[in-house]
């Protein structure tokens, strides 16, 4: 099957990837040492009280002495064992998991800090789905592995090493046969590891298919169902279910042969051991009954510890994965452009110049190719062309969006490398193809996290752009909400909307990639008419694709294959015949013919 | 628990898999009862000695022997009861999955995937819970529960057992109350995860808009904010899960108390030996799992059964399109005529279609033209029977096609629609998708057709690249040629092209309507569009304007009518008339 996506090079590096999430355990070493203390109080404290009980069988019940105060001094202290290790308890879970939460919650800082500086390749190449899922579904699956490491792991070895010291202060050398379990449960834990890694990896990996499978026909039911595929799609997602079955069968079983069946064996073996000891030792001398029944008691707590943690272990794996693949992001070498040099020139008049610019995406084919053009204050520059002729890319780099490595872009002179974050943002203003808006409301979206613009801005540049009629006409006006991606709202509206949040910020330059969605005529000729305004006094690179809408621009680039094949006024190409006039012609569709005949 | 009588179809259908995995359980469960004994008969010998070799090696024998059989129990009852509940849980998702295939669009209209994904896996999950460790812990609480304190009272003291026990409900109670405090807050957190996970989302999908603002600072801050609201709503269920297991140990702890304690006076009193009390506390610590077992029982079963009842609900909903009795199974053939006197969606009262009486002869293609929201999708989904009409008919030839069967009704028509959704395979197999077996020279040929050859061989992987997150991302426009090209492949007498040219550009578009012409002619082809110059060239164009069709006929008829088509066509047209016009052709 297609969809079948293994990713081999994850989960190789488990050890390097581990030391690494443990670092930052880091800056927290106050919390997780007084965490540890509070653990250790917590298992002494539950360590004892079954020494307490050997104490009250071997020197009161046995012999038959019961001095009243010893006794209830005894059972006071059993009692208040049994509540500090509870009170403890309480506190280093909480301590521990609050301090998961809290490791959890700067490497998801990092990790979106990260993400903020990466470049837009990186977000070309990556789809949405993975990024987000990196960003907040890895993340918490590694804070579930912090909170088994710290609450069951950490936990349960000093449990098992409590509760050895005990044993070892009851009877030092049936302690020491005991031994024998810490080596063997050692194994059973390897070849358990072993054994069921790849299976659980072939199952999560066989529950992404099956997920994914439903996921995609849900959605294109409508074609499944007009196009009769229903069966077929049936047995396909049969298949994949069933395949999931067997891989998780395959999984409790190895569970049943490997997990608690088989470590009550063990626990089984060591009370053979035990028994024996001391029905060995009875042959020759008396026998303390009070340390058999502490090691049996100790015995049947031993291997609790063992369970929780192997029943962890695939929680375990699972955030290695997401670790891995979290560190992949925080160790992604793509920058997004920056300032270079010294000088941060400002933006005043608004030249921008084009001068031998070529780039490619791939660093094979050349998307663009040595591309030179002016653009004085004031003027329009319009870019036209097919699908790939490289308009899309010329804006890009003009924003900076993607470094320019050969050639140079320069504003007002100066190199566009040169230039402030802030510089570049504040003054060119960019009109994007498809306006994208997000939840909040109607003036969130034109302010943009800008908190410095009033209600009286906002309000101005919706008037600008000829937005407030209908926003005027919304129940609750600027504060209207607006769903994801703006579904509330037309088109049309989303697109002036989009005018608003660029005139707001009242800029020099102004970037538009013309929209192509077809919009009723009504609000075509407010957006129309609004472009005007907005290119009025303004630099202005615009990429068209009606060619209608830029008949007056100053300079026009007809691009192919990234190359630049004609260029110059509206009048000037239709006169040259060429490729302009052959693009306008077939936008007027019937008419050449018409005329023609 | 009467979710368990509501799954019995299933146990009842894997009888022997599950009436076995109960007797390995209960088998178990009484093994476990041998090993506390042997211990106190020991000690008892040892504090009487009267230990010999024999006794020790017969009483290590057995523990040695219980162990092996146990170990071998437990494995079977595993493997039997968690099989089948992964079994039922594999049954559920295939029972919901053809369910799905055979909904109509309506259904699709009220349910949202994300949430129809979630009973799909979560709600599937939750059953699967109950069938597999919830009857686990039903079983074995009761049986092992019973056993143990069945075994503490009769080979005891029914005494002790008695006051041992006091503090035991209490347990059950915690669990369970604990259990549900731990799942609301769970959920509390679980919703402010989706927050985050939707602002994320929202955040990358908008990057180009956010770095073009110089957003950043702005959401980082919501994200810290929202991350923060995270852990805050964490901590409030890690509040809870801190007091889950020492709770349970003061109450065990406090048992075993009792059980020293008083069980102490009953060996003074000589009514016990040290051997049964070490018995009994042994057995006592074999307690604790059937009570914590019973108080998370009742969250399983609770989480079970709401489940259960969702995903009951979502296979009781019949399909709104079906097969009429009698329907025929013949495609039918020839010309298509529509009669429909009104049409509304279900959930609206708003008619989108009203009296569009229209004949389109076989072989000849209507233009369907009109603003968004004027009924032109609906009208080839009527066609389709994705909806049935309630006033009104439509047929195809001389017969009704509500007098067919679905399936040879839709195996006459081929459908390009306006959302160019492709599968995530590769691009053969997106265009051979309503026959997988055809051969790569006619998926070669409808993709010349639909002009999107050239760019297919473009991509390093031809025809064999994939299609979507796994593979490459296709254009607007790519992906409606290869949508085309997979209508096309369905060679039917009828093609719909629901507004699939929209994201093509006009040379295309026109390279594309003209290798129609000539391949299919003979047959029936409707053409949506917004632009108008796709359908200059159709034998009968309609203007739907709410719902009625405002203006018809072909395209010159209709600029000679002067009306709202004319107007858009001229509109479409006024600029470059005047500026060619202008420029001297």
């Amino acid at each position: 099957m297609s969809l079948e996506f293994v990713d081999e090079s994850i989960g190789q590096n488990e050890k390097g990837t581990l030391w690494r999430l443990l670092k930052y355990l880091g800056p927290h070493k106050g919390r997780v040492a007084l965490a540890l203390l509070l653990l250790l109080g917590a298992t002494v404290a539950d360590v004892l009280q079954p020494i307490l009980v050997k104490v009250f069988l071997d020197r009161y019940l046995i012999p038959r002495h019961f001095p009243e105060t010893q006794l209830i001094l005894l059972g006071a202290a059993y009692l208040l064992l049994v509540i500090m290790t509870a009170g403890l308890n309480v506190l280093q879970l909480l301590m521990f998991q609050t301090l998961a939460l809290d490791i959890i919650q700067s490497l998801r800082v990092e990790l979106f800090d990260k993400v903020q500086t990466l470049a837009l390749e990186f977000f070309d190449q990556t789809p949405v789905g993975v990024l987000v899922s990196r960003i907040t579904n890895d993340t918490q699956a590694i804070l579930d592995m912090f909170m088994t490491v710290l609450s069951t792991f950490v936990q349960n070895i000093v449990i098992v090493i409590g509760v050895m010291g005990g044993m070892f202060a009851l009877d030092p050398r049936l302690a020491f046969y005991c031994l024998f379990i810490l080596p063997v449960m050692g194994l059973v834990m390897w070849v358990y590891q072993k054994v069921s890694s790849p299976v659980f990896r072939v199952s999560r990996q066989r529950l992404a298919l099956l997920n994914a499978k439903l996921n995609e026909s849900l959605q294109g039911m409508a074609i499944i169902q007009a196009m009769r595929q229903e069966r077929r799609l049936r047995r396909e997602f049969g298949d994949v279910n069933e395949a999931y079955r067997k891989v998780r069968y395959r999984n409790t079983q190895i569970n049943g042969l490997m997990l608690r069946p088989l470590v009550d064996v063990i626990f089984m073996f060591s009370l053979i051991v035990v028994l024996g000891f001391y029905g060995t030792q009875s042959f020759f001398h008396a026998i303390n009954i009070g340390i058999l029944y502490a090691f049996v008691t100790y015995l049947s707590r031993f291997f609790e510890p063992f369970n929780n943690m192997m029943d962890r272990l695939n929680f375990f794996q699972q955030a290695m994965v997401s670790a891995e693949r979290v560190f992949r992001i925080l160790d992604n070498p793509s920058r997004r452009p920056e300032p270079e040099g010294a000088d941060r020139p400002a933006i005043t008049r608004g030249e921008v110049r084009f001068d031998d610019v070529s780039f490619s995406y791939d660093g094979e084919t050349d998307v663009l190719k040595h591309l030179s053009f002016v653009a004085k204050p004031g003027q329009t520059v319009a870019l036209v062309g097919h699908t790939g002729s490289g308009k899309s890319t010329t804006i890009n780099l003009l924003m900076r969006f993607y470094p320019v490595e050969r050639g140079r872009i320069t504003i007002d002179g100066h190199d566009l490398k040169s230039f402030s974050e802030d510089e570049i943002r504040s003054k060119m203003g960019l009109v994007l193809q498809e306006p994208f808006l997000f939840v909040g409301d109607i003036a969130s979206n034109v302010r943009l996290g800008n908190e410095e613009l009033d209600d009286e801005a906002v309000q101005e540049a919706a008037q600008f752009v000829q937005a407030d009629q209908f926003i005027d006409h919304l129940p609750d006006g600027y504060h209207a909400p607006i769903g994801e991606r703006g579904a509330t709202l037309s088109t049309g509206q989303r697109q002036l909307l989009s005018f608003a949040r660029t005139v707001v910020r009242q800029p020099t330059i102004l970037v538009l990639d013309e929209a192509t969605a077809s919009v009723d005529t009504e609000t075509e000729d407010l957006i129309q008419d609004s472009l005007r305004k907005m290119r009025h006094g303004r630099t202005t690179i615009a990429i068209a694709h009606r060619l209608s809408t830029i008949q007056d621009a100053d300079l026009i680039l007809v691009l192919h294959h990234g190359e630049v094949v004609e260029r110059g006024t509206h009048q000037e190409l239709l006169a040259k015949r060429g490729l302009y006039h052959k693009m306008y012609l077939l936008q007027g569709g019937l008419k050449e013919s018409a005329v023609g005949q | 628990m009467r979710v368990f009588a509501e799954l019995m179809w299933f146990f009842k259908a894997h009888r022997r898999q599950y009436i076995s995995g109960v007797l390995f359980i209960i088998m178990g469960s009484t093994m476990s009862l041998i090993p506390p004994k042997v211990v106190g008969v020991v000690i008892n010998h040892l504090t009487t000695h009267t230990m010999t070799v024999r006794f020790l090696l017969e009483a290590l024998g057995l523990i040695l022997a219980t162990a092996v059989l146990s170990y071998g129990t437990g494995y079977l009852w595993r493997v039997r009861v968690f099989g089948g509940s992964i079994q039922l849980a594999t049954e559920l998702r295939d029972m919901l999955y053809s369910h799905f295939t055979k909904l109509s669009p309506e259904f699709y209209h009220h349910h949202r995937i994300g949430d129809l994904m979630a009973h799909a896996t979560n709600d599937v999950q939750a059953i699967q819970e109950t069938a597999g460790s919830g009857v686990l812990t039903l079983v074995d609480s009761i049986t092992m529960g019973a056993l143990v304190v069945a075994a503490m009272a009769i080979t005891i003291s029914w005494k002790l057992t008695l006051i041992c026990l006091l503090p035991l409900p209490l347990m059950a109670y915690a669990v369970t109350r604990y259990g549900r405090m731990l799942h609301d807050r769970f959920m509390v957190a679980q919703e402010a995860f989706s927050d985050i996970n939707d602002r994320v989302q929202e955040y990358v999908s908008g990057i180009r808009v956010v770095r073009a603002f110089g957003q950043e600072a702005w959401e980082r801050r919501t994200f810290v904010e929202l991350s923060r609201d995270v852990v805050q709503k964490n901590v409030a269920v890690a509040k809870i899960d801190a007091l889950f297991d020492p709770t349970i140990s003061v109450i065990v702890g406090v048992s075993y108390f009792l059980a020293v304690a008083v069980g102490a006076v009953f060996v003074v009193g000589g009514s016990m030996n040290l051997g049964n009390l070490t018995s009994f506390t042994l057995y006592l610590g074999q307690l604790i799992w059937p009570m914590l077992a019973f108080g998370f029982l009742f969250n399983t079963v609770e989480r079970g059964s709401a489940s259960w009842d969702r995903v009951k609900a979502l296979l009781a909903i019949k399909p709104t399109v079906v097969n009429r009795p009698d329907a025929l199974t013949t495609a039918p053939s020839g010309g298509i005529r529509f009669d429909i006197e009104s049409f509304r969606y279900p959930e609206s009262d708003r008619a989108v279609l009203a009296d569009v009486h229209l004949h389109v002869p076989a072989g000849s293609t209507l233009g369907i033209v009109g603003r968004t929201g004027t009924g032109k999708t609906t009208l080839m989904r009527l066609l389709l029977r994705e909806f049935d009409l309630t006033r009104g008919d439509i047929s195809i030839g001389t017969t009704s096609i509500y007098d067919v069967e679905l399936e040879a009704l839709r195996s006459a028509i081929a459908y390009a629609p306006q959302d160019d959704f492709l599968f995530s395979m590769s691009i053969q197999g997106n265009i051979a998708f309503q026959n997988p077996d055809a051969p790569f020279s006619e998926v070669e040929r409808m993709a010349r057709l639909a002009d999107v050859h050239e760019d297919i061989v473009r991509f390093q992987e031809g025809y064999e690249t994939l299609v979507g997150e796994r593979g490459v991302t296709l254009s607007g426009g790519q992906k409606q040629r290869v949508s085309i090209a997979r209508a096309l492949l369905q060679d039917a007498e009828i093609l719909l092209l629901d507004d699939t040219l929209s994201a093509v550009d006009a040379r295309t578009e026109a390279t594309i309507l003209n290798a129609l012409k000539e391949t299919r002619q003979g047959r029936t082809t409707l053409i949506a569009t917004h632009r108008l110059s796709a359908v200059e060239h159709a034998d009968q164009i309609i203007v739907l304007d709410d719902g009625r069709i405002a203006e018809r006929g072909t395209h010159e008829e209709l600029l000679r009518q002067e009306g709202r088509y004319a107007e858009m066509w001229s509109r479409q047209q006024l600029e470059s008339l005047v500026e060619q016009g202008g420029a001297a052709l």
